[in-house]
């Protein structure tokens, strides 16, 4: 409707701009037309019809020609007011006027129409243009399938649109496969259009068949390398010709984009799968070496004890037996550790918070650890002024005893190991910062973020072995951070924040 | 008594091993470090070396290298279950043997006592080059390419007496079938283990040491001459 109301101005408007030239034409020449050639006014003439045509085409052209026939014959050619014509040459004149005035219009009118022609395909280029950005980008699948619906919505107002894929989209290369609704757009489906959809669904088809029963219904096939990816469905949509063929096109670059983010898909699964399998094959190594350090140190011992116990003295039996003790030890806590740190990130665990003294804490894990922290190599430092510390506690204490097991190995012995705690401001509340610090070697710049990793012990920098990694998986179970200090010249200082129980006091 | 240097970086194994060893009669000094331990090989020059492979701060591949460079010292060497490409590298670049952790004292023992014979028997003709090599019952006499064993001479090819004399010079030595295709087949040689399985069983057949107890094959890794098979 539209259009048509549009031309029908145009016309009209040709057909004035016409008219009232010619008038103004005449009324300008009346005066001097004694003075004027034959040929003049039908020259002059010529452009008020011409304007008229380039404003609206040939019909304002055909009533200027008649318009200008009729002034010029009366008004200008001699006998003046009159119809009839007296000399051969008026005649030409006439006539020549008349064929130049319909060819130029016809030629006005086939070049407006070539020029709409061709606003018109650039319109087109331009909606496929907006239409593939839409396709383009990092999306993920489901993300993308939106976007299509979302599109397609937007630009053909349908009542609906609905993108169907073949049941468990991501298995690529299943042909006849079930279809379902993958995504969809506009106003909500009934049940019986759901059904008519998923039943008539089973095969794709090719672009604007309507639908079988259903009036209006376009629906179009994805097809991406001469196989079908899915179906895309406009339910009660009004196409033209040139959106037929718009829709078209959008649909097979849909259906490109569906499968290079089903492609992508598949490669992501994949490289997940290999980055699983990496850090299980990391796990696995930095466990059996974990495992293995106390166990030999075990084994070493029982066999010389069961060999040459008899021969040795009573305090290096005694020694023998304390070391496999600790050892043991060592082995159970590395198994509940282990253990807990599945269970956390398996989802099993679940953590159970308790404000919490530091001070308590601090011996926890000094229990824990007794035989390998001796307690008098550990200083405390003034924690009376904190606030309690809200954590899982049975957690909390293994991270602070791995964190000072790691300190008694590696510093020299009897070196001293200093526990500090502030309270610092977190985003979510207070927290409490912990801290360990050792006088051992330290740790090298590059190596402060990898020891947190999983490695194996064949780097030759047997540092930590999976301590630290535990600490870290409990720390940030906790919502809180680990990291080594930087800052440090001699020794090494772990710290990590745990969260404070804000509203009770630490003392009453 | 022997004067045993262990080396590793945990504690508590190098207090097992040292009361351990020192039970034995042995004589035990102790290092946490690859640097440490090249030190202590320097000053004290001990009888034999338990290096572990894994220390905080040299690897133990390097360490081995660095003695290498000025002592004989046997070296055996700690490594992980399952770790073939370490024990490899280990031996190539002069551990003499492995052990594999966890260890019974028993073993270890065993290890030392064939690792020390050898050295000995090695150091014994240390000044010149031998020509005449002897591994328990076996005579290998070098200038005349001849080989006894319990006074028998054996058939050997060519190529079976370069074999054997070479293991006989390492006698107690794990090598590597890398370096024994290096130096008897020539250093355009060095992954074709096969060969060497060829002719160890052809050796074996003529040494008449079918079950392998002389000629011991050391699984994934290589071969070793000895007089004095390890219990396990």
């Amino acid at each position: 409707m539209q259009t048509t109301n549009g031309a029908y101005r145009r016309v009209a408007a040709g057909t004035i701009v016409a008219l009232v030239g010619l008038a103004a034409f005449l009324f300008l020449m009346l005066p001097v037309r004694s003075h004027l050639t034959i040929a003049a006014p039908a020259l002059v003439f010529l452009v008020p019809v011409i304007l008229g045509v380039v404003v609206g085409g040939f019909v304002p052209g055909a009533l200027g020609a008649v318009a200008g026939f009729l002034v010029y014959d009366i008004f200008f050619l001699p006998p003046y007011g009159t119809l009839s014509i007296r000399a051969a040459q008026d005649w030409i004149a006439l006539v020549v006027y008349v064929v130049v005035v319909l060819i130029v219009a016809r030629v006005v009118t086939n070049l407006q129409a070539a020029r709409q022609e061709a606003n018109r395909r650039e319109e087109d280029a331009n909606r496929l243009f907006e239409l593939s950005q839409a396709l383009i980008g990092d999306f993920t699948l489901p993300q993308l399938l939106e976007q299509i619906v979302a599109t397609v919505q937007a630009l053909f107002a349908p009542r609906w649109t609905v993108l169907l894929l073949p049941e468990a989209s991501a298995a690529i290369g299943v042909e006849d496969a079930e279809l379902s609704v993958a995504a969809r757009a506009g106003q909500a489906i009934t049940a019986e259009e759901l059904e008519s959809l998923i039943a008539a669904g089973g095969q794709t088809r090719s672009l604007g068949l309507p639908g079988g029963v259903v009036p209006s219904r376009v629906a179009v096939a994805l097809v991406a390398s001469n196989r079908p990816v899915g179906l895309l469905v406009l339910q009660e949509v009004r196409l033209a010709r040139q959106d037929r063929a718009l829709l078209g096109t959008f649909a097979n670059q849909a259906a490109l984009a569906v499968e290079r983010a089903q492609l992508q898909d598949q490669v992501l699964r994949s490289r997940l799968l290999e980055e699983i399998d990496r850090w299980r094959r990391a796990m696995m190594g930095a466990v059996s070496h974990d495992l293995r350090t106390p166990l030999a140190s075990v084994k070493t011992a029982v066999s010389s004890l069961r060999r040459d116990g008899d021969s040795m003295g009573a305090e290096d039996r005694a020694d023998l037996l304390e070391l496999i003790e600790l050892q043991s030890d060592r082995l159970a806590r590395l198994v509940t550790n282990l253990l807990d740190m599945t269970r956390i990130e398996s989802g099993a665990l679940s953590l159970r918070y308790s404000p919490m003294p530091l001070d308590e804490l601090v011996s926890e894990a000094l229990d824990a650890v007794s035989g390998l922290v001796p307690p008098a190599r550990v200083v405390v430092g003034d924690t009376s002024d904190l606030p309690l510390v809200e954590i899982d506690h049975l957690l909390i204490a293994q991270v602070l005893a791995n964190l000072l097991e790691n300190a008694a190995r590696l510093a020299p012995e009897e070196s001293l190991i200093h526990i500090g705690a502030r309270a610092v401001a977190g985003a979510s509340g207070q927290l409490v910062e912990i801290s360990v610090t050792d006088e051992g070697p330290g740790i090298a710049a590059d190596q402060r973020e990898q020891v947190f990793e999983m490695f194996s012990s064949h780097s030759g920098g047997d540092r930590a072995g999976l301590g630290l990694t535990i600490a870290k998986a409990f720390v940030e179970a906790h919502g809180g951070s680990i990291w080594i200090d930087p800052h440090m010249v001699n020794g090494a200082r772990v710290v990590f924040t745990v969260p404070g129980a804000a509203q009770v006091p630490a003392r009453v | 008594m022997t004067k045993v240097l262990v080396v590793d970086d945990d504690p508590s194994l190098i207090k097992a091993l040292r009361i351990g060893l020192t039970a034995r009669g042995d004589d035990v000094a102790t290092a946490h470090s690859g640097r440490d331990a090249i030190a202590q090989v320097a000053l004290l020059h001990p009888g034999l070396v338990i290096l572990d492979l894994g220390l905080p701060d040299l690897d133990g591949l390097e360490v081995c290298r660095r003695i290498r460079q000025f002592s004989n010292v046997p070296i055996i060497v700690l490594s992980a279950y399952g770790d073939e490409r370490r024990k490899v590298e280990a031996l190539d670049g002069g551990a003499d043997d492995f052990i594999t952790k966890p260890f019974g004292m028993a073993e270890l023992e065993a290890r030392l006592r064939v690792a020390m014979r050898h050295a000995d028997a090695r150091s014994g003709n240390e000044s010149e080059t031998p020509t005449v090599v002897a591994v328990g019952d076996l005579q290998i006499d070098m200038v005349h390419h001849m080989a006894t064993r319990a006074g028998e001479t054996l058939p050997l090819t060519s190529r079976e007496f370069d074999l054997l004399a070479y293991l006989a010079r390492h006698a107690g030595k794990v090598c590597t079938h890398h370096m024994i295709l290096k130096d008897v087949w020539g250093p355009g040689y060095g992954e074709e283990s096969n060969y060497v399985r060829v002719y160890t069983h052809r050796l074996r057949r003529k040494l008449g040491d079918e079950d392998g107890r002389m000629l011991r094959t050391v699984p994934g890794i290589g071969y070793q001459l000895t007089s004095d098979t390890p219990t396990e």
